[in-house]
């Protein structure tokens, strides 16, 4: 198998030449050219917080790592901090600041350069262009990859827009975001101040943000690719090799068939910031070998279809039927357990935080810390069944101190919602004082995981 | 807010809130087909006993189901997608507790998604790879024998 390639102790020296010219970073250092210091390094510095904004931002349980983005064939490099972890989406989006004078390659689409509009749950929104870049993490290099600049040389508003309500029957937005926003519209997040990052890394379960689905205008609601000749946008299909794309899967090592994220453990109270790793590739090699840790396969949407608490079942019909509950996930980018409802959980003394205090659309708890035991997911097929244990904090009292990372604050999954809507969404408190891998969709899969639709494990 | 900011914000309200407020939650339950026309969409109704549920589905997976009370009044609606739908269109008069409500939510971003629990509107709304689902209801017009957890 291929993960054996890169044990320094297995591998002959001729192949550790290979490997240097594939791998280009922390290669024959100048101040060595053994063959043991050929190993990449595949491990990344993590911190979480509350982001480069500090706590007036409104950041919490923020994840941030840095990226290096480099003209591509060249060594005219940027290297980029505070940009945030996320598992639950795919590509690389930067804040074009932090470029510098560093330029980019533009994808032209007709003639015209390829823009791209992603939507957020809160009604804020990115739109910019999609430019290739070379990207480094750690030790790990993508070559010639699509890097989406936010807010680079377009209009303020992605389709549609006053003069065009929609871009050749599409449309990206289709709700006017809310005005309370930060950004210039309210809603754009092309900022560091508004995004609350430099940038989104995000390395989710599967390679392309879209895929298939946008090869060719295939929906047009939501649709999130255009270009816009003469100020005039239209929708355009665009072939996978153009997209947002993850870029752990497009890494040359062989290290690029999913991530390790661990973090410390921290007291109930919180930290103001946590450091901890991540380590590129699964079964790869030595340093990120799953261990003890079991594997979770993941239903076609990337969720685990079932989740069991208290005698009630939640399972992702949104999936399978088109309505109804998402079942469970782990999502370093949801700042909260988002888990249930409190009406659900009342009987645990939680509730909703009341408006006007400092945890307002968080949950409260009455007589300290709520646990729920005997959480139960259960993967894709019945290939794996965790029994997991969950604490919730007074979200009013935690926002009180300043701390910016949480293990036990949690939120709504959806108001009143019950087992049939609610969903059990597993952010960044539970990948505190843990080892979590993400396994990809469609790269090489450690032997004996049978996870098609890409795994998780912890 | 700058000048630039606020025009740029006129702009977009002008073309995202075009549509007349009638349709949606709160409205009666000829409103749907003002709705049906802005999805573009194919219109399913399922009756049920203590409610009538109009699904509006359109070829991309997009679906909006509107629940209506046997008074003919729209309690609720639910959406899923690949984007968060017109929320002038489907909350209808309730967008104004919509705008209200996330007013003051803003100290501790969730861009996530948005949660809601008022006496007279619950909302929420999640995004995550790509795929939008939500929902919202006005418990105060909710019929009596119905529980919240079937609009879904």
């Amino acid at each position: 198998m291929k993960r054996q390639f890169f044990s320094t102790v297995q591998a002959p020296p001729f192949l550790l030449g290979v490997m240097c010219l594939l791998a280009m970073a922390g290669c024959g250092g100048s101040n060595s050219s053994k063959a043991t210091t050929t190993i990449i390094d595949n491990t990344a510095t993590l911190t979480a917080g509350a982001g480069p904004n500090g706590l007036s931002g409104g950041i919490v349980n923020g994840l941030y790592v840095s990226v290096t983005v480099c003209q591509h064939g060249t060594a005219t490099c940027a290297t980029i901090d505070n940009v945030q972890v996320d598992t639950g989406s795919i590509g690389l989006r930067l804040v074009p600041a932090g470029l510098g004078s560093v330029t980019l390659t533009p994808i032209n689409v007709n003639g015209s350069p390829l823009e791209e509009c992603i939507q957020y749950g809160d009604t804020s929104y990115s739109w910019g262009p999609l430019e290739l870049a070379d990207v480094q993490i750690a030790g790990e290099k993508a070559v010639n990859i699509p890097v989406q600049l936010l807010g680079q040389g377009v209009s303020a508003t992605p389709p549609p827009s006053a003069t065009q309500p929609t871009a050749g029957g599409a449309s990206c937005l289709q709700s006017t975001p809310i005005s309370t926003l930060p950004g210039t519209p309210p809603g754009n997040e092309d900022t560091v101040a508004s995004l609350g990052s430099n940038g989104i890394l995000g390395i989710g379960g599967f390679v392309f943000d879209c895929g298939n689905n946008c090869t060719t205008v295939s929906f047009t609601a939501g649709y999130p690719y255009y270009i816009c000749p003469n100020g005039t946008c239209q929708a355009v299909g665009v072939p996978t090799v153009d997209q947002a794309v993850n870029p752990v899967a497009q890494f040359i090592s062989t290290d690029n068939n999913g991530v390790m994220i661990t973090l410390p453990s921290i007291a109930s109270a919180g930290a103001v910031t946590v450091s901890g790793t991540m380590n590129f590739g699964i079964a790869t090699r030595t340093d990120n070998a799953l261990g003890n840790a079991k594997i979770y396969a993941l239903d076609q949407c990337g969720n685990f279809p079932t989740v069991t608490f208290n005698s009630a079942t939640y399972s992702d019909t949104q999936c399978t039927n088109n309505t109804g509950g998402l079942g469970g996930f782990l999502d370093t980018g949801s700042n909260a357990l988002y888990v249930s409802d409190a009406n659900t959980l009342k009987t645990f003394g939680i509730s909703d935080c009341a408006s006007g205090t400092a945890g307002f659309g968080f949950y409260c708890v009455s007589g300290g810390t709520a646990t729920l035991s005997n959480v139960n997911f259960i993967g894709f097929g019945g290939v794996g069944s965790a029994n997991i244990s969950l604490n919730i904090n007074n979200a009013t009292t935690l926002f009180s101190t300043n701390n910016a990372v949480f293990n036990d604050v949690g939120s709504d999954s959806v108001p009143n919602g019950g087992p049939a809507n609610d969903f059990w969404d597993l952010g960044m408190p539970f990948f505190l004082g843990r080892t979590v891998f993400v396994g990809i969709a469609g790269t090489a899969a450690p032997t004996g995981v049978n996870a098609p639709n890409g795994f998780v494990a912890f | 807010m700058s000048y630039t900011k606020a025009i740029l914000s006129a702009l977009l309200v002008l073309a995202l809130g075009s549509m007349p407020a009638s349709a949606g939650l709160g409205q009666p339950e000829a409103s749907v087909t003002s709705d049906q026309l802005h999805m573009k969409s194919e219109h399913r109704v399922q009756d049920f006993q203590a409610y009538r549920v109009h699904e509006l589905a359109n070829t991309e997976g997009a679906v909006v189901r509107e629940y209506v009370s046997p008074e003919g009044t729209v309690f609720g609606v639910t959406w899923q997608g690949r984007s968060t739908p017109d929320m002038n269109q489907v909350l209808g008069n309730y967008v104004n507790n919509f705008q209200t409500a996330t007013r003051d939510q803003t100290q501790i971003r969730q861009r996530r998604g948005i949660t809601i629990k008022t006496s007279d509107f619950v909302y929420s709304n999640f995004c995550r790879m790509g795929v939008c689902s939500g929902r919202a209801y006005a418990p105060k017009i909710l019929p009596g024998n119905v529980s919240a957890e079937v609009m879904r």
